[in-house]
């Protein structure tokens, strides 16, 4: 297989193609929602909803990923979380603060930002794969995930996993030649992009409105989200 | 006449016979051999693939055979790879090379000139028909039925397929000729192409680089004048005893790449230390050859020793990669503003589109309520 | 056909508030840790995301391409007279929208709303328990779920007046503040309609009750029928206009605030200038404004817990007025709850499924985590705001058997009033 033409197409018209349909996509999700129509809220607020939003991101990102147990619910079921949020964890550094992603975000939007060292991400990409896996072997185990798992939520499952594990293996130099490495992953981010806005893995946009969604909520009733 | 055997002419150089073995060795060294070909239905001692096994093959050849006839032609090209074979600094190997094989015909080395060289090089053909070895430097441009590169009125296109057809084995040296170099760069206007893409009948062997590293071309060749056959070649046709490997697999700086120590910028202060060139462009990692073991210059340096990242001057289509200093992981084409804008907007109006079309399904129930 | 009524609902009531969380849900299954009907019997189904299945489903097969594409290959189903069986089980026998599963959702989605908007279409289908349709009817037809009639109600309220001596102001003009009670409290906790009369007279207050607006509780609500929720606060809102007060006080009852406080505006015209409020708020401001005095450590007769009311507390706002009132009256042997606040566990009894015979085995096997943190607190009593709670409580502690005595705050402070 001429893997050297493979990649220059999976990393060239074929990544431009991606991305093209990726953006069109998530506005297409995004339009189509938020113009169903929001309803003007008449009833008197006793609380800050501002602050309500505030406090809810703040705990999203920096309490409960360190702190998880301010939520009682967690001790109930400290697999999901757990291993869906160290998946989360590994997943921004690896595409935000590794340093082969970097340089990707530095070709779309011009800047570039000091990274972590290999060893590091490395290490966050093995436990992450790890906690894939034992995501995975969670939904065809806990009885609730066995009821409302389908084909979609597997195959969304895999979507992710194949990127993640290419380039784990690139990153070593794994089983096959770096430019066959190099393309499987290109083939597989570009499926990815171009499957985010179809599926719910488009959740990270729409976290946005949940989550603010939540803490307004939660502000309106002057309570603790 | 008997043609005089490549040891004959030697010692009638002056060489000793200590002084030719010394040469045997070296050559066995250079071919980079971890199996020995069976040759001339030759058998040697169980331990075929030691040094001595090596050493006493070649001592065997060159006693035997006489010099390899070489035509170099020159086709869009800059003649930095035959710049960089006289440049060679490696005396005894050059000199060597040079004493087994007879480059005859090559414009740029050539004293003489004009019709009087092309008339030279149809008798070279017919005289060593079967025997010569042509080595081909430059892009072959096929655009407007050849016109780009005409010597002495015939094109270029032309000129190779009448050499190639008498030739024993085809060389392609420097990314030009092996896969079309900067000629074939976007846009392209030239239509240029490596010479493999012409020559379909018989095996064509790239030596890419830009230049090609010289001893690399000359291990190659005297491969051929030892065993009468071509190397053992990589999917793009590329020795695989010097294609074998990436630059990156066998750079002195791996370790920082490892490490996470990156220079950031030219000559700022990891850059001074010698710290990992990726971050500013690097292609090491996807560019095959012997740069980071043989080096430059009589293994001097190589560009990632002298501070500047690789620029991966021996796989095809290098000048497109993406740019010299743009990071590999960074995609080749980016859509255009313009274009992320359109499609931002289409999937937008589809959105809508869709809304509408729910919305009004809403409003029509809700009269139905009422 | 039913189904349609149901998808039909859906899609009237889909707006992006709903649409957006309902793309934002990722399957984790998170939520049904937090859901005590899971926690309880451990049935799947009452996993507060299959809950929801059935409006994504409709969400999706209407208004998305992906929807109807899953529908055609055969990867999704359509809704049927099945789904609408199973539903009227799930959604109210198997919940009581006390909206604990937003907390636990990594995402944030407010499933307790969208759960009631489920209701809303199964209403609409006439998938609702019989038990509940006629509790709705009699409050419809007779103004009441219980089936109080007006003079029932009238002599009821002479008979509290007088037993426990003290005065009750029906019709009251020039009041400014209306109370309304329950029928709970009505016919089973008349010491709480008395006890608040007399906080109220002894701080001086110038309030009454209505015989137009006599019923706070909101069948309707339960049910999700907006036309019978409408119907049943508009005779609260005539009273409230009929009288001219400016405040309007939801007795201990939790649903009934969030439908008064948090709904009403939205959904209907409200009268203007009117407070909302909750009568554990009220009365911790008399207490805090020194308009009535109550004697400390009247209660501290063993160790007092607190239940927080899921309408009340973490859907209402009142977390901190009733812990302020028991400092007071029980500061040594006051102890929290494990989980307690905004993070409370549902008692079992509210959304309706107190009324549903049905849904009985369920409320139990629930208050048998109530009883749990009760008996890991070596509770002797549990203070509440809430009288549908309180019935739960009183239910629950006879089904277990359970050495617990169950408290109103309104009752705790009448009985620690001290003269000022």
């Amino acid at each position: 297989m001429d893997w050297n033409a493979i990649l220059e197409f999976a990393r060239g018209p074929l990544f431009k193609v991606a991305l093209l349909v990726f953006i069109g996509g998530m506005f297409y999700r995004l339009v189509r929602v938020i113009s169903l129509g929001w309803s003007k809220d008449k009833v008197d607020s006793k609380g800050s909803k501002v602050k309500g939003v505030l406090i809810s991101y703040m705990k999203g990102f920096f309490i409960l990923p360190f702190f998880p147990w301010v939520k009682n619910t967690f001790t109930k079921n400290p697999i999901t979380f757990l291993a869906g949020g160290i998946f989360h964890l590994g997943l921004f550094l690896i595409i935000f603060l590794g340093t082969p992603h970097m340089l990707v975000w530095k070709s779309l939007i011009g800047i570039g930002w000091y990274t972590l060292p290999l060893p590091i991400v490395d290490w966050f990409a093995a436990v992450t794969i790890v906690s894939m896996i034992i995501l995975l072997i969670n939904r065809f185990v806990n009885p609730v995930l066995k009821l409302i798992s389908g084909p979609a939520e597997k195959f969304n499952w895999l979507v992710v996993f194949i990127p993640m594990v290419t380039g784990y293996m690139m990153t070593h130099h794994l089983f096959f030649r770096y430019e066959a490495l190099f393309s499987f992953h290109m083939l597989s981010v570009d499926f990815l992009l171009i499957w985010i806005p179809f599926s719910r893995i488009s959740h990270f946009m729409f976290y946005f409105f949940s989550k603010s969604i939540h803490g307004a909520q939660f502000g309106k009733r002057a309570v603790t989200p | 006449m008997a043609e005089e055997t490549i040891y004959e002419g030697m010692k009638r150089r002056g060489f000793s016979r200590r002084e030719f073995l010394n040469t045997c060795s070296v050559i066995a060294a250079s071919l980079g051999l971890s199996q020995l070909p069976f040759v001339n239905g030759q058998t040697f001692a169980q331990d075929s693939t030691s040094q001595k096994a090596v050493t006493d093959l070649v001592a065997a050849t060159l006693k035997s055979k006489p010099k390899l006839p070489v035509i170099w032609i020159e086709i869009q090209s800059c003649t930095g790879c035959s710049e960089a074979l006289t440049r060679s600094h490696s005396p005894s190997l050059k000199d060597l090379v040079l004493n087994h094989i007879s480059v005859e015909y090559h414009e740029t080395l050539s004293a003489a000139a004009g019709f009087q060289l092309e008339e030279n090089k149809q008798k070279i053909m017919k005289e060593y028909n079967g025997k010569y070895v042509l080595v081909i430097e430059g892009s072959i441009p096929l655009a407007d039925d050849g016109i780009y590169c005409v010597i002495g009125g015939r094109t270029s296109v032309d000129i190779l397929k009448e050499a190639a057809a008498g030739a024993a084995a085809v060389i392609s040296t420097g990314n030009c000729a092996a896969f079309g170099g900067i000629p074939h760069a976007n846009p392209n206007p030239t239509d240029a192409v490596g010479v493999w893409k012409i020559i379909t009948d018989k095996p064509v062997l790239n030596i890419p680089g830009c230049p090609a590293i010289p001893e690399v071309f000359t291990a190659t060749l005297v491969h051929f004048l030892i065993f009468g056959a071509l190397p053992e070649l990589d999917s793009l046709n590329r020795p695989k005893a010097f294609y074998g490997n990436t630059i990156h697999d066998r750079c002195y700086r791996r370790p920082f790449y490892e490490a996470g120590k990156f220079a950031l910028s030219f000559d700022d202060e990891a850059a001074q230390k010698g710290h990992c060139l990726y971050k500013l462009g690097c292609k090491g990692p996807i560019t095959y050859n012997s740069c980071a073991v043989m080096k430059w210059d009589g293994g001097l340096s190589f560009p990632i020793q002298s501070g500047h990242p690789c620029l991966g001057c021996s796989e095809p289509n290098f000048w497109d990669g993406g740019g010299f200093y743009q990071g590999l992981s960074a995609p080749i084409e980016k859509p255009e503003l313009v274009a992320v804008g359109a499609v931002a907007a289409a999937g937008a109006a589809v959105g809508l589109g869709m809304a509408m079309a729910n919305n009004l399904k809403k409003k029509h129930l809700h009269k139905e309520q009422e | 056909m039913r189904t349609n009524d149901l998808l039909n609902t859906f899609v009237e009531e889909t707006g992006a508030w709903v649409a957006s969380q309902l793309e934002a849900c990722t399957r984790c299954g998170i939520c049904a840790e937090s859901c005590h009907f899971y926690q309880a019997t451990g049935k799947p189904e009452y996993s507060p995301v299959y809950k929801m299945d059935i409006l994504r489903r409709g969400y999706e097969q209407r208004f998305t391409i992906g929807g109807k594409l899953k529908l055609a290959v055969g990867i999704d189903k359509k809704i049927t007279d099945e789904d609408l069986d199973q539903y009227k089980e799930l959604l109210y026998e198997a919940c009581t929208v006390c909206n604990k599963c937003a907390m636990a959702c990594p995402m944030g989605i407010q499933i307790g709303p969208i759960l009631h908007n489920i209701r809303t279409g199964l209403s609409a289908a006439k998938a609702v328990p019989q038990d509940l349709l006629d509790s709705t009817k009699k409050q419809i037809e007779v103004g009441s779920p219980l089936g109080v009639t007006d003079e029932a109600w009238e002599s009821r309220i002479e008979w509290i007046a007088d037993d426990f001596e003290v005065e009750i102001p029906i019709d009251k003009k020039g009041a400014d503040t209306l109370v309304v009670f329950t029928s709970i409290e009505l016919m089973k906790f008349p010491t709480n309609i008395a006890a608040i009369a007399k906080i109220l007279n002894a701080a001086g207050e110038n309030w009454t009750i209505s015989s137009k607006g006599r019923e706070v509780v909101n069948f309707g609500f339960f049910e999700g029928d907006m036309n019978h929720t409408r119907l049943f606060m508009q005779r609260v809102f005539d009273g409230v206009i009929e009288l001219g007060v400016k405040r309007l006080v939801i007795s201990e009852c939790g649903h009934a605030y969030d439908a008064f406080r948090w709904t009403a505006k939205n959904i209907m015209k409200v009268p203007d200038g009117l407070e909302i409020t909750h009568i554990v708020a009220v009365i911790d401001n008399l207490i805090k404004s020194k308009k009535i005095k109550v004697k400390e450590n009247s209660f501290d007769d063993g160790t007092l817990t607190f239940h927080d009311a899921c309408k009340i507390q973490r859907r209402g706002s009142h977390i901190q007025e009733p812990r302020d009132i028991l400092k007071i009256l029980a500061p040594n042997s006051f102890k929290e709850m494990s989980p307690s606040r905004e993070q409370s566990q549902c008692c079992g009894g509210g959304g309706g499924v107190i009324s549903i015979k049905e849904a009985d085995e369920n409320r139990f096997a629930v208050f048998g985590l109530k009883v749990k943190q009760l008996n890991d607190l070596n509770a002797k009593s549990v203070a509440m705001t809430c009288s549908n709670c309180r019935l739960q409580f009183v239910d629950g502690a006879a089904h277990y058997n359970l050495d617990v005595k169950v408290r109103s705050i309104s009752e705790m402070v009448a009985d620690s009033l001290v003269e000022n």
